[in-house]
This record gives structure tokens, C-alpha cells and sequence, in this order.
């Protein structure tokens, strides 16, 4: 089990929506099974209406003691507060659904992700221990897409621009 | 058979063309007392008695194993009942390639001996590849036409020149030079069903517009347009025949139809295609038009396992065969509502319906991936799987497939499956995958058996001989005083009514783009070349030029009634026969004007044609739909495109000047006041610049420069946009399209016709300036050196090639 404070963010595509929740609860399951550290993992699909519904487990539902932004979750804290007052974040594969207010989000990757999810498909971001990224990857075998960044600091600001970079690649 | 007699009491000399008027046979005085007439002299021309009405239907892109009525999974109740109450000819071929098999067609000769090897997009500099009918071969609807018919054509063309097909023609090679008194359908080798470019007899009119909120569709619309003819005739003339040919777009790519026809197949291709294979060989089997003994020959290494693809792949496959397979049936519903107008007529039964499934076996070009666009193929743009994912994830996802945002072609896997029992497919003229397709005859009123199956060996070029026969009309000696060489085709007429009538045609080459086969009294020597049809890449290409012998190409040899699957070789028992066929196919290539082998892709060798000399195009006033391959050719190099403007006071919006769309295209366009410039390579990338202020009003030059990096296949560069000569906003791109932006979208001035390049405007399509402008001019060699105009001439010449070769 990697204890590295190096972090890495990920951002995975999926072209049908149900392969995404099958990644991301095989991602679940290694965190359930202590397999990987994550500091969250999200994700958000949109099905073939156009509504886009956000799947998230923050980190300490997953970790204790986490002490990156105060515990808050860095995944969790690029959702706006109203939609994650309803988020599950127990243990196991936390849910929650709801309409993804555009307005309301706190991250440039939501708004992304709402914009370039074409309908019945799915995205996922985790982040999680650098030395975890071999499992992590291997868990996702669906995607069709997937990007990286590094994430060195312990503050929202270094995540934001980790979820860019890896964003950024995601199109490239 | 109908009455061979004249049209009157005097005797009509058919045997050359025009009829000239008979001599007078009346008198006249000086007044008209004691003037005979002779009303002859007022009539025109008519068929013999009793000559039936023809509807001869071509469809696109189609394998022998895709109708059901001939065991495919594809729902064709309207062929089917055809069949049913007519015949189903399970041994009739085409040629491969498509404008080759619709000059064979309309022609009755072999397609290299009217100059069509290739197709209509690629004019080479050999007899057989010119793309030209020559006027010793009229096609058989002239000569309907000058015996009396009426005569419609409605569809896809294929047959002029591409650099032919605007407004200053030449137009002696479009449909109405070369026998329709009528035509309506698009003059190139593809088109959007959502915004066709449409040619109406000799003018190009436009991209239809949506009706009632609907979105536009092109087969509803061939239907419609072939419907309202055959009224309008009869309104006017009662009882004279007609020949009508409808050709569909359909299944060519892009493969378009709305979802309510492709959602009927959810679910059915989940299981893949080899077991569509399997299934369909079965169902063939049932049906009788593979014999019950037959053995589905083994699976072609060439294309995937379907067991070994992963999850995501497997359902995008699914979905694209689910969208040709309701693209294909409503082709089917269309072609029957056709044949529904006819019965209401009541003219059904005196009707000979000759309805071709395909003209070239299923396509390949979609490569093993399918793409988003085929255009990216025919540009040899190489897209990984996962990149063609993408893009599909990109332009809207699965749910697009089908839809006007992508332009989408089905992975080879599902042509190959389509084709069954056969292997290969279109471009591969010495595999029946390639070469033979279902044919159903319908002709109450002559056909005695209804719903048997004929084996008579049958060619495309036997349609127009048969015709003739039906129509009691002899071949004529010579048109408009040009002898005309003999049909190369036979009439299978006698079979429609006499399922023991002699097999007359016992010979055919084959040979398209180097692959090739000679069949003789059931005998099929066969060689293809060892490359992936798909694959023109020029490195590869060129293997097959100077020094490349083409009898070192593996030889095949089949006998075919006892093998109709031609699935075993048999060429080490039969030496003598291999000889045979080997020398009688050299004699019969050059008869043809097959030679040279690969005359079709003489760019790929060096052979490119006179550089043009043009380089400044200005366009002034209301220009619209200039065809795609008629476009300035700004590829690979340097560029500039310039507008004199007037600004009204307010400020103007619209758009300066655009080609095709956003899957290919670019748009010099000003918006919220502000000059814009988009450049779409081919929805893989897309780039815009804008300025930043806004343009000033009253007369006002706006200039796009693209400065290319270097003068190179799909060259990157920096754009630069100004106003009144100041730069006004760059940007780079990094790549640009090599070849071609779209097989069929045409460049406007002044507006964006059809689907838009800068999505942004889409709900103001066609986005129409509302400023004026005085011209547009694109310079398409600013600083291009002679060396470097050589180089990218080769190139541009390769690149039509390999467009062409896929069309």
C-alpha cells in the first residue's frame, strides 16, 4: 500500500454510461479492500436525456484522517455545497443524484464535464496516491479516454490546476 | 414479348439515331385543295407497341447477404414482395466500384471501354480511366429516348467528371446529355441525406431546406420527386412508357436516417458479425439462393473476431450496423412507395421493375474501426481506435450515429459479414464479395413463375440489352451519325419468362484498381492484390508501380457451379485452365482498354496531370454551391482569402464566404460585429480567430492569410485576420486537411448553406451576410515556388486518387 503525499488526478471518459459506474465501482472496490488511497473519487454521467447525475465518495469515507484540505475532501470540494449536502459519503460506493446545477458548481472541470459529456456517457475523476496509479488504471479498463496530472501541494488551488492539466489533456 | 411493329403505317428505320422524320407522304397544292396530309409528319416518335415501362432502382453500397429477401438481417418487405411475385437472380455482378458498375449499367459496355475504371472523380489520362463516355457508347436511356420513351433519372449519378459538375460545364456528360429528358439527384459519388447538393437537369440548385420543422431527408425526397414525374408524365401522356432509374444514396456513407428507423434494430447486431454471417448464410440456405449444400467458407483473418473486441467496442459496432440497417430498410419503404404509386396508376403489371440490391458488394472504407467521417479516410488521415472513440465521444456520442453530426461509415467487419456467404467486398473485383448482388425482376404481365430463383449467370452490362429486348427496340447502328460499338453485355430477356433459357453470357473480366478476375463458361480465375483494400497509403502503393509484375500476384481459380461460394481454390489441379484464363484475361484487358493495370491511380507513380495555372479566383455577386471538387484548391500550402465589404451603419453579421461544414470546412464570418475565422480539419481539430473589436462600418477589406509552415501534405501554419489591412487576431493550426474538405458540401458566398462549420451561427443557418460584399478573392499560391507547386500538384493529384477510390 503506497503511503506517498504525492498525489495524482485522473480523469477518465467512458462512452456508455453504465461501463462508467461499472470502472468506478471496480475503483470502489479497491478502496473498500484498502488497495489505494484516494482523496475521492466522482462520477458523473449523463444519460440519454441530457440529465447529468454526479456519483461521489469523498475522502473520508474512504480514509481517515485525511488531512488535505481539512478533511473536507479535494473531490468534494469542487462540487458546490447544496449539491453535496444530499451526498452519501459512508462507506462503500457513496451516491447521490441530482441535476447538476451548472450555476452552483465551484469547478471549471464540472462545467467542462457538462459541456463535453455527450448524452449516455460518463466521466470519472479520482485522485488518489501517485503510487496507487497502476492500480487505479487497471481498474479502468473501459474508458476510452483517460488523462493525468500530478498534484504536489495540499491546497484546492494545486488541485484545480492538477484537474486542468489532466482536462487538458484529456482533449488533446 | 411485345409486338415488334412500328409506330405507324410507314416503317420506321431504328437502326440509327435520332429518327429522322419520314418523308412526307401526303401532297400539297398550291392551297389545300387537293392537299393530302400526312400526320406523320407531326408526331413524334414512339416505341413499339406494347414496349412496357421500366423502372430500373440501384442501391448503394450493399452486400448480397444484406436484404432479407435474399437472407441478410436487413428488413426488405418491399423487395421482398417484389421477389415474391417476380425473381430473384442469385448469380447477377456487378464490377466492384461504383461508378465503374453504373457506366457498365447504363452503358451495356464494360466499364473500362467507356472510360470508367475508376470513378467519376478521377479523369485519368488513360482510355480506360478518363472518365468520359465516349460517344460510340450512348448509354441505353439515349437510346430509349430517341425511340419514344419518356425518360427520368432521380438519385445519385456518378458518372460526370468532378471538375464538370458546376455551372459552366461542360455538360454532355450530365444525365440529361446522355438520355434523361428529367433529372433530380446529385451529380458526385455521396451526399448527405440531411443536405444533399442537388443538380435538377443541368443546373445545381441547392441544399433542400427543412420542411415544418423537419429536418430534410434525402430518400423521402427521391421518392417524392420520382413520384411527382411519373404523375406529371401522365397528366400529359397517357399511355407512353417510361423508363425511370432511381438510384439511392442509400447505403453509401455517410450512413444518416433518423433514429426511429435505426432504433427498429436495437439490440439485433449484439451478437456481432460473425454470427450475422452465420445466420444469414443459414437463412440463404432456407431460402434457396445459396444451394443447400454450400459451406460457408472460413472467416477472413483480415477482419477481427467479434468475441475478441471489448465491451465498448462491441456496442459501438452494434450501433453502427443498427443505423445502416435502418438507413438500408428505409431505402426499401421509399423504393416502395414508388412502386406503390405505380400499382396506384394501375400500370404496375405492364411495369418491368429491375431492382439491383448494391453496386459493388458492401463497403470496407469505413476501415475496421468505423469512423465519425469518412472523410478522414479518404484524406488518409490514420486515426487510432481510440482516437475514432473519441471523436465519435467528441461530436456527440453514440446517440450521433445516424444523426447530421457525424458522418459516419460502419466498421469493415460489418461489410464483410454483409457480403455472405462471400468474402471481401467493394474494390476487390476478384472476390464475389465485390462482384455479385442481389437482383430482383418484377414484370406481371411477362413473368409466369413468380417467386422462383434464376441462376442464369448475369452482368450489370446485360441491363441495357435486356431492356432494349423488352422494349422490342433494336440496338442501333449509330447516334447523332456516330457508330456505335456493340453492346458488351447479352439480354437475359428469355429468362424472365423461360427459367430454361440459354445462359448467353459466358465471359467477363473483372478488374478494379488491380484486382482482378476473368470468368469463363463457370470457370473464375481470380488475383488480387496483396494489400488491404482500405489502405491507399502511397508508401504501400507503390509497390505495384514501374517494375511490378502483375502476374507474380497469387492466382486462384474456382468453378463456380459447383462452388457458389467461391470458396475452393483449384488452380494446382487445373494448370491448362489456369493458362487458359490467365492469356484470355490479357486479351480481354486489352480489348477493353483495361490496360495499364492500376490506371486509375496513376498519381500514385508520378503521372499528374498539367499544373493549373489559375491561381487568383474572385467570386462576385450571389455565388452558392460551388461543388466540392470545384472549390479553389487551398490544400497544403499558403493561402489568402480577401473580401471588399460595406458595413451599414449598426453593424452587419453572416457570413463572408464558407465550405461544407463542421466535419471539414472553414467560414470567414463576422459575428457580434466582429471578423471571425473557423477552420474544421475534419472534426478531428478545429480552430477559430476573432478580433477583438469589432469591424468599422462603410467600405472595409477584411483578409485571411494562412502562412503555412512549409508547403507540405496537411501543412500547419499561422492565420492571420485583418481589417483595412491591420491585423486584427491570429492564431496557428496545426494541421489542415490534405485532400478534400467533403465529398459533397459546396462553398457559398455570402452565407453557409447546409450543415454549418461554426456550430455557434447553426441556429441562424444559413447565416446570410447582411452587410454587402463587393467579391471575395482567394489567391491560392501567394509565394509558392515552382518546385513546391510540383510537389503538393503530385500530392493533391495522390489525394483525389485515393478519394476516389473509396467513392
Amino acid at each position: 500500500m503506497s503511503k506517498t503525499e504525492q498525489m495524482e488526478v485522473l480523469i477518465a471518459v467512458y462512452l456508455f454510461e453504465d461501463l462508467g459506474k461499472k470502472d468506478y465501482e471496480a475503483v470502489m472496490d479497491l478502496v473498500e479492500a484498502d488497495e489505494i488511497h484516494v482523496q475521492g473519487v466522482v462520477l458523473a454521467t449523463k444519460d440519454d436525456e441530457g440529465e447529468m447525475k454526479v456519483i461521489e465518495a469523498g475522502d473520508h469515507a474512504v480514509r481517515k484522517g485525511a488531512t488535505m484540505l481539512g478533511g473536507a475532501g479535494l473531490v468534494v470540494g469542487l462540487f458546490a455545497p447544496p449539491l453535496l449536502a444530499a451526498t452519501a459519503v459512508g462507506a462503500g460506493v457513496g451516491a447521490m443524484a441530482g441535476k447538476f446545477a451548472k450555476h452552483r458548481l465551484e469547478s471549471g472541470i464540472a462545467d467542462k464535464l457538462d459541456t463535453e459529456l455527450p448524452n449516455g456517457s460518463a466521466a470519472l475523476i479520482a485522485i488518489y496516491d501517485s503510487g496507487d496509479a497502476d492500480k487505479v488504471k487497471g481498474a479502468i479498463p473501459n474508458s476510452i479516454r483517460s488523462s493525468t496530472a500530478e498534484v504536489d501541494g495540499k491546497h484546492a488551488k494545486e488541485l484545480k490546476a492538477g484537474l486542468e492539466e489532466a482536462s487538458a489533456g484529456l482533449s488533446g | 414479348m411485345p409486338e415488334k411493329t412500328p409506330q405507324s403505317a410507314a416503317t420506321i428505320d431504328r437502326s440509327s439515331l435520332p429518327i429522322r422524320r419520314p418523308t412526307f407522304a401526303g401532297t400539297t397544292g398550291r392551297t389545300l385543295e387537293g392537299s393530302k396530309p400526312d400526320w406523320n409528319q407531326a408526331t413524334h416518335v414512339a416505341p413499339p407497341a406494347g414496349a412496357p415501362n421500366v423502372l430500373l432502382v440501384l442501391i448503394d453500397d450493399a452486400g448480397f447477404g444484406n436484404p432479407s429477401t435474399f437472407g441478410g438481417p436487413i428488413n426488405t418487405p418491399n423487395y421482398t414482395r417484389l421477389a415474391e411475385n417476380g425473381l430473384r437472380y442469385n448469380r447477377f455482378h456487378v464490377t466492384a466500384l461504383c461508378s465503374p458498375t453504373r457506366a457498365a449499367l447504363m452503358t451495356g459496355r464494360n466499364h473500362h471501354r467507356v472510360g470508367f475504371g475508376m470513378v467519376g472523380e478521377f479523369s485519368g489520362p488513360f482510355p480506360g480511366y478518363n472518365a468520359t463516355i465516349p460517344r460510340d457508347c450512348a448509354p441505353f436511356p439515349r437510346i430509349l429516348q430517341e425511340n419514344g420513351y419518356l425518360t427520368g433519372g432521380f438519385g445519385k449519378w456518378h458518372l460526370t467528371p468532378d471538375n464538370q459538375q458546376g455551372f459552366s460545364g461542360p455538360f454532355d456528360r450530365w444525365p440529361t446529355r446522355l438520355g434523361f429528358d428529367y433529372f433530380w439527384g446529385f451529380l458526385g459519388g455521396e451526399a448527405g441525406q440531411y443536405d444533399p447538393l442537388i443538380a435538377e437537369n443541368n443546373k445545381i440548385i441547392g441544399v433542400p431546406e427543412a420542411k415544418d420543422g423537419e429536418k430534410y431527408y434525402f430518400q423521402d425526397d427521391l421518392a417524392d420527386k420520382t413520384i411527382d414525374w411519373l404523375h406529371r408524365i401522365r397528366s400529359e401522356k397517357q399511355k407512353t412508357p417510361w423508363f425511370a432509374y432511381v438510384a439511392t444514396g442509400c447505403s453509401h456513407a455517410p450512413h444518416h436516417v433518423p433514429r426511429e428507423w435505426s432504433d427498429k434494430y436495437s439490440g439485433k447486431f449484439d451478437k456481432g458479425w460473425d454470427v450475422m454471417r452465420e445466420e444469414t448464410f443459414a437463412r440463404q440456405k432456407a431460402l434457396g439462393v445459396v444451394p443447400a449444400d454450400a459451406q460457408l467458407p472460413p472467416r477472413n483473418d483480415a477482419f477481427p473476431e467479434w468475441d475478441t473486441l471489448d465491451e465498448t467496442h462491441k456496442r459501438l459496432y452494434a450501433r453502427q450496423m443498427e443505423v445502416y440497417a435502418g438507413y438500408s430498410e428505409n431505402a426499401d419503404w421509399n423504393i416502395g412507395r414508388i412502386i406503390e404509386a405505380i400499382d396506384q396508376m394501375g400500370e404496375l403489371d405492364n411495369t418491368v421493375v429491375i431492382w439491383i440490391w448494391g453496386d459493388n458488394g458492401a463497403s470496407m472504407e469505413g476501415t475496421l474501426t468505423g469512423t465519425f467521417n469518412e472523410l478522414t479516410t479518404l484524406n488518409g488521415i490514420p486515426l487510432t481506435p481510440e482516437q475514432q472513440i473519441g471523436l465519435v465521444f467528441k461530436h456527440g456520442g453514440l446517440e450521433a450515429w445516424g444523426d447530421d453530426q457525424l458522418a459516419p461509415h460502419y466498421s469493415a467487419g460489418w461489410a464483410w459479414a454483409g457480403n455472405a456467404p462471400f468474402d471481401w467486398g467493394k474494390q476487390v473485383a476478384s472476390h464475389l464479395g465485390g462482384t455479385r448482388n442481389p437482383m430482383v425482376v418484377h414484370w406481371p404481365d411477362g413473368i409466369k413463375d413468380a417467386g422462383a430463383i434464376r441462376s442464369h449467370y448475369t452482368h450489370v452490362n446485360d441491363v441495357g440489352a435486356t431492356v432494349l429486348d423488352l422494349a422490342g427496340i433494336p440496338m442501333p447502328d449509330s447516334i447523332d451519325g456516330i457508330k456505335q460499338q456493340p453492346f458488351d453485355g447479352s439480354t437475359f430477356a428469355d429468362s424472365l419468362s423461360d427459367a430454361s433459357a440459354p445462359e448467353r453470357h459466358t465471359q467477363q473480366y473483372y478488374e478494379i484498381l488491380g484486382n482482378r478476375g476473368m470468368y469463363k463458361d463457370g470457370w473464375l480465375l481470380t488475383q488480387r492484390l496483396q494489400r488491404i483494400p482500405w489502405d491507399l497509403d502511397p508508401d504501400k502503393l507503390r509497390a505495384f508501380g514501374p517494375g511490378w509484375n502483375p502476374d507474380d500476384e497469387p492466382i486462384e481459380l474456382y468453378y463456380l457451379p459447383d462452388d457458389f461460394v467461391q470458396g475452393k481454390d483449384v488452380a494446382a489441379d487445373h494448370p491448362d485452365k489456369v493458362k487458359e484464363l490467365s492469356e484470355l484475361f490479357w486479351a480481354e484487358a486489352e480489348a477493353n482498354n483495361v490496360l495499364p493495370l492500376l490506371g486509375g491511380l496513376t498519381s500514385f507513380f508520378g503521372m499528374v496531370p498539367p499544373i493549373p495555372k489559375e491561381s487568383k479566383f474572385v467570386f462576385r455577386g450571389d455565388i452558392q454551391n460551388i461543388p466540392s471538387g470545384m472549390i479553389p484548391r487551398i490544400y497544403n500550402h499558403s493561402y489568402t482569402i480577401s473580401a471588399d465589404l460595406v458595413i451599414p451603419e449598426g453593424g452587419a453579421e453572416g457570413v463572408i464566404v464558407a465550405e461544407a461544414d463542421h466535419l471539414g470546412g472553414f467560414s470567414l464570418f463576422v459575428q457580434d460585429g466582429k471578423l471571425k475565422h473557423t477552420y474544421s480539419m475534419l472534426g478531428v481539430l478545429e480552430y477559430t480567430q476573432a478580433s477583438e473589436t469589432p469591424l468599422p462600418t462603410g467600405e472595409v477589406s477584411v483578409e485571411m492569410i494562412f502562412a503555412a509552415d512549409a508547403p507540405k501534405p496537411a501543412t500547419g501554419g499561422e492565420v492571420t485576420l485583418l481589417v483595412n489591412g491591420e491585423p486584427v487576431a491570429s492564431g496557428r493550426m496545426e494541421h489542415t486537411v490534405p485532400g478534400r474538405f467533403s465529398g459533397y458540401s459546396g462553398m457559398d458566398i455570402g452565407r453557409d448553406n447546409g450543415l454549418v462549420v461554426d456550430r455557434s451561427y447553426a441556429d441562424k443557418a444559413p447565416f446570410a451576410f447582411t452587410g454587402e460584399i463587393k467579391h471575395v478573392t482567394f489567391d491560392v499560391a501567394p509565394g509558392l515556388s515552382d518546385e513546391d507547386a510540383k510537389a503538393l500538384h503530385e500530392h493533391a493529384e495522390q489525394a483525389l486518387a485515393a478519394h476516389s477510390a473509396s467513392a
